[in-house]
């Protein structure tokens, strides 16, 4: 039972079955995207559509009730299909149009090349058809291709899927024009048309299946982990981060492998296709049950390709009229194949390094902005005012943020499809950027003209009240943590008020004293815009020192004003250390209050730091400076004739400092609670011992009540052996407080060791 | 070498002038062109025809001339044109000139009468 409709075509009253209707003007849209470009396509149009109306009217004279779906067929046929236009290009003798339709479809599609095609292959299919499809298509062994394709089990399962939905059977061939098929679309492509052809086959917007791809790429770009440029001065990290990790490894491969295996969309009948008929949940479970049927029988069969492998080639050329024909082609396939794998290769690394280095650029810029403009607040204790000022501005803005912006637009545009943004906001981002550079100059070179001089320096002698102790250990006045959030700590800048900041730049030379105590001296330096500024600057510069016994405690820092700004200040300071004494220059008091040390020993460490002490290090020094000694911090030295020698480190609690914190609260807690435990025990014990007591009392008044008795010495027994109980009970509980009490003395001593 | 491409460059050369030599005989409605060609073992789509037609039309060489028609509306009958004439004269004099150079290569014993259809084949 079929619904039939009346329609009125070309001047004719039509009935016609619903189904053939549809497939009608199905054909007519076909035709009309076909001639699109062609001079006097209606025309055209309107000539085949008089030649069908009259057609479909013959069929009815000669006594057919309705057009049926049949009948359009053969009237389609007859005058042909898109597809079939473009692979006669004219028309064919019949001889060749004969064996055309005589010989299996998948002999044809390597037999016409430029109509070939990937469709799963129907002969020689195990599950789908996908692999030998994939092998038919570029001229592979089909074996060849199932051992890769299992090889990349992980990916290709999924990229199977989809290549099996996606890609249409050999037996579906002859629709054409009507199957959708996946092409890449190269009208709306940005790398290799891929998501466009998806997009335009699943009928969703481009832009979705661009994030797809993008979003599990970038999502590890922007891990946390490896994004330390907002520890703003760790910049060590940078390599990793645009490492391996950059791309979702799995979207990038899908995406190559997509872009080696579907074809262009070329012609216009392709581009057809490419939106073709709907793909819903329906099609695509018909064409996996279709499929899944007697896949048994085809699996256990799988054997057989390797012995028909040898008889390849003539079986081949025995299917094809033209024998000569197919080695050519096959032999010309390889090649061809090869080099557009390469190429596509080639095209897939350049834009995966091209993108690297955008995001890179991206990232580093978007970094930079943020951590220079987080330094804005610090802007009136470095720079000039006035122009100085205004270059860093106009660096930040123009230098930086610009294209942060212009590159975040165009990569949204590039996604999204749009066109290129116009010429008047492009040119404008390409004028604010050039004005971007020249801030930056001017910026780099008036900051390095303020910097370029430093001091003479001058050495002078700091008097220690107890010079001749046999060990010094040197600290910072704790504690000054001004920064939490980790992630915007401005080294070596601490805020102390508006108007002034610290800075501890320190570098602590150890040397050998000539007599037996110990000496301190230390140099002030500073940089400046002329040496008289320089000079003054590190006159300006305030260094105290305080000893308590044998401990030595630096000052707070140098400090910085907003007039007098920071020129590099900082201070060298050179302790002698008489031979057999010892020393040790302590870590933690440092890490916690981002004193700057820096020694040749401890190089290594500190270059981790951006601005790195190296910064600090000038020519005067580098030429003087070859008797002091390297050392570690946290490092005990003895001084000997020979030079350094080790005692002892406490580098584990240096590197667990938080850990540390945490155990003097654990401890104090132990100590707390082995306290209470004591005074229980204790509590316990008295109670006890008066229980005793009593016992002991109400036994001797019976004892002397009954003095007189007979059973006298029953009772001698009894009170003997009380009093040998309560003997037993004390010495116990005395030695439970004991230790308990040797516990919390010692934890008292390790509290006090820690806090000092 | 690309044979298929060749044979069909073959057939696509000498498609115009069949085309034309079969509506220099009378007026002609398409699809007798397509019968005429059948019978002479040429197969050709109405689908590559008409557009074909329209070329042709539009370059000058042919006309149209609307025929009413017993069963239906009026068909599109084609007439060639004083120019298509010429034109068809041209083609006429290469075609002989190339079959008879091409049988003199091929075969250079046999007699070089040729006609479009064997050439075809």
């Amino acid at each position: 039972m079929k619904k039939v409709i009346n329609i009125n075509f070309q001047g004719r009253i039509l009935p016609i079955e619903e189904v053939a209707y549809e497939n009608l003007k199905q054909y007519i849209e076909s035709l009309r995207t076909y001639f699109d470009k062609e001079e006097g396509k209606d025309e055209i149009i309107n000539d085949i559509e008089c030649r069908v109306a009259e057609l479909c009217e013959d069929r009815l004279k000669k006594g057919s009730v309705c057009i049926t779906e049949a009948d359009i067929e053969l009237i389609i046929t007859s005058i042909g299909r898109p597809a079939d236009f473009e692979a006669q290009e004219g028309f064919e003798a019949n001889e060749s149009a004969n064996t055309n339709q005589a010989e299996p479809a998948a002999a044809q599609t390597s037999h016409i090349t430029y109509n070939k095609r990937l469709y799963r292959d129907e002969q020689n299919k195990v599950l789908g058809g996908v692999c030998s499809g994939i092998a038919n298509y570029l001229s592979l062994d089909p074996i060849l291709v199932r051992v890769l394709w299992i090889l990349l089990f992980g990916i290709s399962f999924f990229a199977y899927l989809l290549l099996w939905i996606a890609v249409p059977s050999s037996s579906e061939k002859e629709v054409g024009g009507v199957r959708k098929r996946l092409f890449r679309d190269l009208d709306n492509k940005v790398i290799g048309g891929v998501c466009a052809g998806l997009s335009k086959y699943f009928g969703v917007k481009v832009l979705v299946i661009r994030l797809l791809f993008l979003i599990p790429s970038v999502a590890t770009t922007f891990n946390w982990d490896h994004f330390h440029l907002f520890q703003f001065w760790d910049f060590d990290d940078f390599p990793n981060f645009i490492g391996l990790t950059f791309f979702g490894p799995g979207a990038i491969f899908i995406y190559i492998v997509l872009w080696l295996v579907l074809p262009e969309a070329r012609t216009s009948a392709d581009k057809l296709e490419m939106v073709g008929e709907k793909v819903d949940i329906n099609s695509i479970k018909n064409t996996i049950q279709t499929d899944m049927e007697g896949f048994g029988k085809r699996a256990q069969a799988w054997g057989g390709p390797f012995e028909k492998r040898s008889n390849n080639t003539t079986t081949a050329s025995d299917s094809n009229t033209t024998s000569n024909d197919t080695v050519l082609e096959k032999r010309k396939g390889c090649f061809y194949y090869f080099g557009r794998t390469v190429t596509i290769l080639m095209k897939a690394f350049v834009y995966f390094v091209l993108g690297i280095i955008t995001i890179s650029v991206l990232a580093a810029l978007f970094g930079i902005g943020v951590a220079t403009t987080g330094l804005l607040p610090l802007k009136k204790f470095i720079l000039e005012d006035g122009l100085q000022s205004w270059a860093f501005i106009g660096t930040i803005l123009f230098f930086i943020w610009v294209p942060v912006i212009a590159i975040v637009a165009s990569i949204i545009r590039k996604i999204a499809g749009f066109k290129k943004a116009n010429i008047w906001v492009r040119s404008s981002f390409i004028a604010l950027w050039t004005l971007g550079w020249v801030c930056l100059f001017y910026f780099i070179s008036s900051v390095g003209n303020s910097f370029s001089k430093h001091n003479q320096p001058n050495e002078q002698a700091i008097v220690l009240t107890n010079p001749s102790v046999n060990y010094l250990e040197v600290t910072a006045t704790p504690k000054m943590k001004y920064y939490e959030q980790r992630w915007f700590q401005i080294e070596p800048f601490q805020v102390f008020n508006d108007d002034t900041v610290r800075v501890r730049n320190l570098k602590i030379r150890i040397v050998q004293s000539k007599t037996d105590s110990f000496e301190v001296k230390y140099v002030t330096m500073s940089n400046g815009k002329t040496i008289a500024e320089a000079n003054s600057l590190a006159q300006k510069i305030n260094f105290n020192l305080l000893q308590q016994d044998s401990t030595l405690f630096l000052d707070k820092g140098i400090a910085i004003t907003k007039n007098e700004k920071f020129r590099n200040q900082h201070v060298i300071m050179t302790i002698a250390v008489p031979v057999g004494k010892r020393f040790k220059i302590t870590n933690k008091g440092w890490s916690q209050t981002n004193i700057r040390v820096n020694s040749r020993g401890i190089q290594s460490e500190t270059m981790n730091h951006f601005g790195g002490d190296d910064i600090w290090v000038d020519e005067w020094n580098e030429n003087w400076d070859n008797e002091s000694y390297a050392y570690d911090r946290g490092v005990e030295y003895k001084m000997t004739t020979e030079g350094l020698e080790k005692i002892k480190s406490d580098y584990n609690a240096i590197y667990n400092r938080d850990d540390e914190d945490q155990d003097i609260d654990d401890l104090e807690q132990k100590l707390q609670k082995l306290k209470e435990d004591r005074e229980s025990i204790e509590q316990d014990l008295e109670k006890t011992r008066a229980q005793k007591m009593q016992e002991l009392e109400k036994i001797e008044r019976a004892l002397e009540e009954k003095k007189e008795g007979k059973k006298e010495s029953k009772k001698e027994a009894v009170k003997v052996k009380k009093t040998q109980e309560i003997a037993a009970t004390t010495p116990t509980g005395l030695s439970k407080v004991a230790v308990v009490a040797k516990k919390a003395e010692e934890l008292n001593l390790l509290i006090q060791r820690f806090t000092y | 070498m690309d044979i298929q491409n060749t044979q069909s460059q073959m057939r696509k050369g000498v498609l115009e002038f069949c085309i034309l030599s079969i509506i220099q005989q009378g007026e002609v409605y398409p699809s007798d062109i397509v019968e005429q060609m059948k019978t002479a073992n040429l197969h050709i789509l109405e689908g590559t025809l008409y557009p074909l037609l329209t070329r042709l039309k539009n370059a000058g060489l042919l006309n149209y001339r609307w025929v009413e028609s017993i069963s239906g509306p009026p068909r599109k009958y084609f007439v060639m044109t004083e120019e298509g004439q010429q034109a068809y004269q041209v083609l006429h004099k290469t075609w002989k000139e190339m079959a008879t150079a091409v049988e003199t290569i091929i075969a250079p014993t046999t007699n070089p009468i040729v006609n479009e259809a064997g050439a075809a084949q």
